[in-house]
């Protein structure tokens, strides 16, 4: 439990620095991009800001459960066992998720092409850091 | 001591030494406004006003200023800013569903205007009021009649959400936000009713 916890603080304050530095360099260096974020579906008041910001921290904690429990299948090198980990679980969550969400909500490929992208990068890179930390 | 009397009890409108113009707003008149985020650009306009509404000026030989009575409201539902999602958002922001109408009250000029082909410039005082927070702003306009005697008054003032105690719409957490500094222009069509 505590090498559960470790590690995905760790993952978390990780993905923290990666995921929201790299959405604000995205958002100020491809501007072009986030124009369709201007969308009464996207809270616009402030008041979820806190939850959205913990979001790296829910993942983190998530995945490092998720790692500690099946990692004994993935073998191989630091590197392959990070990826496929992150590839799991991109195909078997991420995957039916952003189809329900372009099927049922008014976004764009672009969009849930981008969301996907962001949390397959997120979780390779937990599943390196789970690979490096709790082997 | 007659004069005296009198000076007090008649209302200014009926004070002989005033000279009162009466303008109608037309319904060609329209507002624009002109805001941004940290990703685009974006024009929200009323391009129809649909009332017709008079302003009413008033000269008393005593007074520099020409006061002006009479206001516009303009609905927010009436807002385009040429997407959906960005005119939805907008009447959000403005509260629409508590406050339905802008309104805008006209309050004096610094002259009475000339009124030629030539635009001239010209200041005057409005009280605007959105979402139920009024403020007071000093603004430069441009007025100038047309050959169907049309006068075209058009001004332009920046304000700030802030200055109505609204937040302007901010998306993933702050990334995606709208500044606070709004250009409003807007241009009204009147024929005088003297």
């Amino acid at each position: 439990m505590k090498k559960i916890l470790i590690s995905g603080l760790i993952a978390g304050c990780i993905l923290f620095i990666v995921s929201y530095g790299g959405l604000f360099l995205a958002v100020k260096f491809f501007p072009g991009l986030f124009i369709e974020y201007n969308n009464p579906l996207f809270n616009s008041d402030g008041s979820r800001d806190v939850l959205f910001y913990l979001h790296a921290f829910i993942i983190s904690f998530a995945l490092s459960w998720f790692w500690d429990r099946f990692k004994g299948l993935f073998k191989g090198a630091l590197i392959l066992r990070g990826f496929e980990f992150g590839l799991v679980y991109s195909v078997i969550a991420l995957l039916p998720v952003m189809w329900i969400s372009f099927s049922a909500l008014d976004i764009t490929v672009v969009m849930v092409v981008s969301w996907f992208l962001y949390g397959l990068v997120q979780a390779i890179i937990a599943g390196l850091v789970f690979a490096k930390i709790n082997p | 001591m007659f004069l005296l009397l009198t000076s007090f009890i008649l209302p200014q409108h009926m004070n002989p030494a005033a000279e009162t113009k009466k303008w109608v707003i037309s319904q060609n008149s329209n507002l624009r406004v002109n805001g941004s985020t940290n990703v685009n650009k974006f024009t929200c306009e009323i391009l129809a006003y649909d009332q017709t509404d008079t302003l009413i000026l008033n000269k008393s030989k005593s007074d520099k200023e020409i006061a002006l009575s009479g206001s516009v409201s303009l609905k927010v539902l009436s807002f385009d800013c040429h997407n959906s999602i960005m005119t939805h958002d907008l009447q959000k922001t403005l509260k629409q569903k508590e406050f339905p109408c802008l309104h805008i009250s006209f309050l004096s000029l610094n002259k009475l205007p000339v009124l030629s082909i030539r635009p001239e410039p010209i200041t005057g005082r409005v009280d605007i009021e959105i979402a139920g927070i009024r403020k007071r702003f000093d603004i430069n306009y441009r007025i100038s009649v047309d050959a169907q005697k049309n006068i075209h008054l058009l001004g332009s003032q920046d304000v700030n959400f802030s200055d109505f105690n609204l937040k302007p719409p901010r998306k993933l957490g702050g990334l995606i936000k709208t500044n606070d500094k709004l250009n409003v222009d807007f241009h009204l069509k009147m024929k005088n009713m003297e």
